[in-house]
């Protein structure tokens, strides 16, 4: 579904890492992790067509920019914005109007549904701006949803959520797995990555790296691409085993 | 009481902002919603010495004075964004700079050229003294305004809301925000005779934020800027018709400025809605 053949991500003629080879299939997910200034927003952006890779090339099979969902971080978004719940929502088909045509019946079915699922149903009417930060993400992934795109592409997910509404969230993650959807995902929880990602790619120190989870998120990697300081590293390698033993 | 009606320049001025508010009601909404409404004020200001220039080399024509204006808006547009592009001022500061001078130069060049139409005229306009080719000038204005807004309102909210989301649906983005700014000094120019450049964007900006405090959807806020738009104009107009010496655009404003204020007090949204909800939580 997704072919990024030697990409080069940066601004301005500065690369921000090496070149980038990787394939995705469909009811594959990719988790993107990386320290800040990695790179990671960059890839967002070069994947999502916004900007142009400094060198190589990024294939969709089949994919137009219409048929990627996208969910961005909710700090961008003004949710002072006078719109409902539902408003919000419906955006996810306005990409498949013409300029005068209105919404039909199957599409607005389409928001139900996906309200339903999000459990935002009594929300529905309700204004953008009483909701709370889960309901609000809740509502972006409803909107993705509504988008029935074969790829989709999430920028920290689970920022600023509670673990009741990140658990309802990766739920429906696992479901767009099961219909066939490929997935990218920029996380920073390493747990996350772990649970739900079958590919990794981690970008740190002008380097990415890219391969099946296990064998990218381990802490030599992990410390060589700046993500973890070797105290961090220790201390959760003390965490994993006192788990382990617990349980 | 409805003697005014059998005005025929009081006829015209009701028509005229009519008409000009409800082309210029949805620009004002969303310059609100964009966080634009200085830039609407710093715009207002570009655009005089265009139209100085104009009314100086060609008289009173509206042809020669809206395009004066649309170059002088474009010229501070895009010197805005080149100033703010390639030196370390921002583009609010650059704005600034490049407005400030634009009025500055344009009040000179009238000055000295002893122009006969007083400087009042122009920064208070002359709604009751609206002519065919001013009416001309607001219809065909609200027309591809109008036109505009019902293609563009749909990617407009959209690129207002969610600009990233926007442009993970389509390349258009920045061709939706440059036509929006030129719809901007558009409406301004219809409006300028008629209200003057500093009332102008009075109307523009006031009727929008007064109806931000009452409304949460979009549509409904559309419609309630519009109502507070004509509302303005039309209890303006009989302020300065019954009020002898009051400036009409002045009395306009100053009547938006009111319904704001009134807004901003009575409003659910507003400071009664906020102390409500206060006291609830305390």
């Amino acid at each position: 579904m997704l072919t990024a053949h030697n990409i080069v991500l940066g601004y301005n003629g500065t690369a921000l890492c090496n070149p980038l080879d990787f394939h995705l299939g469909a009811g594959q997910i990719c988790a993107v992790i990386g320290h800040n200034g990695a790179g990671k927003s960059t890839l967002v952006r070069t994947l999502l067509g916004i900007q142009s890779p400094l060198s190589g090339s990024v294939q969709w099979a089949g994919a137009t920019k219409k048929n990627i969902a996208y969910l961005g971080q909710s700090a961008t978004i003004d949710n002072h914005f006078p719109m409902r719940v539902k408003d919000a929502v419906t955006m996810g088909v306005w990409p498949q109007l013409g300029f005068w045509q209105g919404i039909n019946n199957a599409m607005a079915e389409r928001v139900e549904n996906a309200l339903l699922r999000t459990g935002l149903t009594h929300m529905a009417d309700r204004p953008l701006f009483e909701c709370s930060s889960g309901q609000l993400q809740r509502c972006f992934f409803a909107r993705a949803i509504v988008q029935d795109a074969p790829t989709i592409i999430l920028d920290e997910p689970f920022t600023a959520i509670d673990q009741s509404t990140e658990s309802q969230l990766i739920d429906i993650i696992q479901q767009w797995r099961d219909e066939g959807r490929t997935l990218i995902i920029v996380l920073h929880d390493l747990s996350s990555v772990m649970g739900i990602a079958d590919y990794c790619l981690l970008l740190g120190d002008g380097r990415g790296l890219f391969g099946k989870t296990d064998d990218v998120v381990t802490n030599e990697n992990l410390i060589s691409h700046h993500y973890l300081t070797h105290t961090q590293a220790q201390w959760i390698s003390r965490l994993t085993d006192a788990g382990g033993r617990d349980a | 009481m409805l003697d005014w009606f059998a005005y025929d320049f009081m006829q015209r001025a009701f028509v005229a902002t009519f008409v000009l508010s409800v082309s210029i009601a949805p620009i004002g909404a969303f310059l609100v919603l964009r966080r634009l409404s200085l830039a609407g004020e710093a715009m207002a200001h570009a655009i005089v010495p265009g139209i100085v220039i104009a009314f100086v080399s060609f008289g009173l024509s509206v042809v020669s004075m809206v395009t004066g204006g649309l170059i002088a808006g474009v010229i501070v547009a895009l010197g805005t964004s080149l100033i703010s592009r390639r030196t370390l001022i921002k583009e609010d500061a650059s704005l600034a700079s490049l407005y400030l001078i634009a009025l500055a130069l344009g009040i000179f060049i009238l000055s000295a050229a002893g122009s006969a139409i007083p400087l009042k005229s122009f920064l208070f306009g002359s709604t009751l003294g609206i002519g065919d080719d001013t009416l001309l000038l607001i219809g065909v204005t609200a027309t591809i305004t109008i036109l505009s807004m019902t293609m563009l309102l749909r990617p407009l909210i959209s690129v207002t809301f969610d600009p990233t989301f926007y442009d993970s649906q389509s390349s258009h983005a920045g061709l939706v925000q440059q036509w929006f700014m030129f719809l901007v000094v558009l409406n301004l120019l219809a409006a300028f005779k008629s209200l003057g450049t500093l009332m102008a964007v009075g109307l523009m900006i006031l009727p929008a934020t007064a109806a931000r405090y009452w409304v949460s959807t979009i549509s409904s806020y559309l419609l309630v800027t519009l109502l507070f738009a004509i509302f303005s104009c039309w209890a303006g107009l009989l302020l300065s018709f019954y009020l002898a010496d009051v400036p009409t655009g002045p009395a306009i404003v100053l009547v938006a400025g009111i319904v704001f204020i009134a807004s901003l007090c009575l409003s659910p949204l507003g400071l009664r809605g906020n102390m409500w909800s206060k006291s609830k939580r305390m």
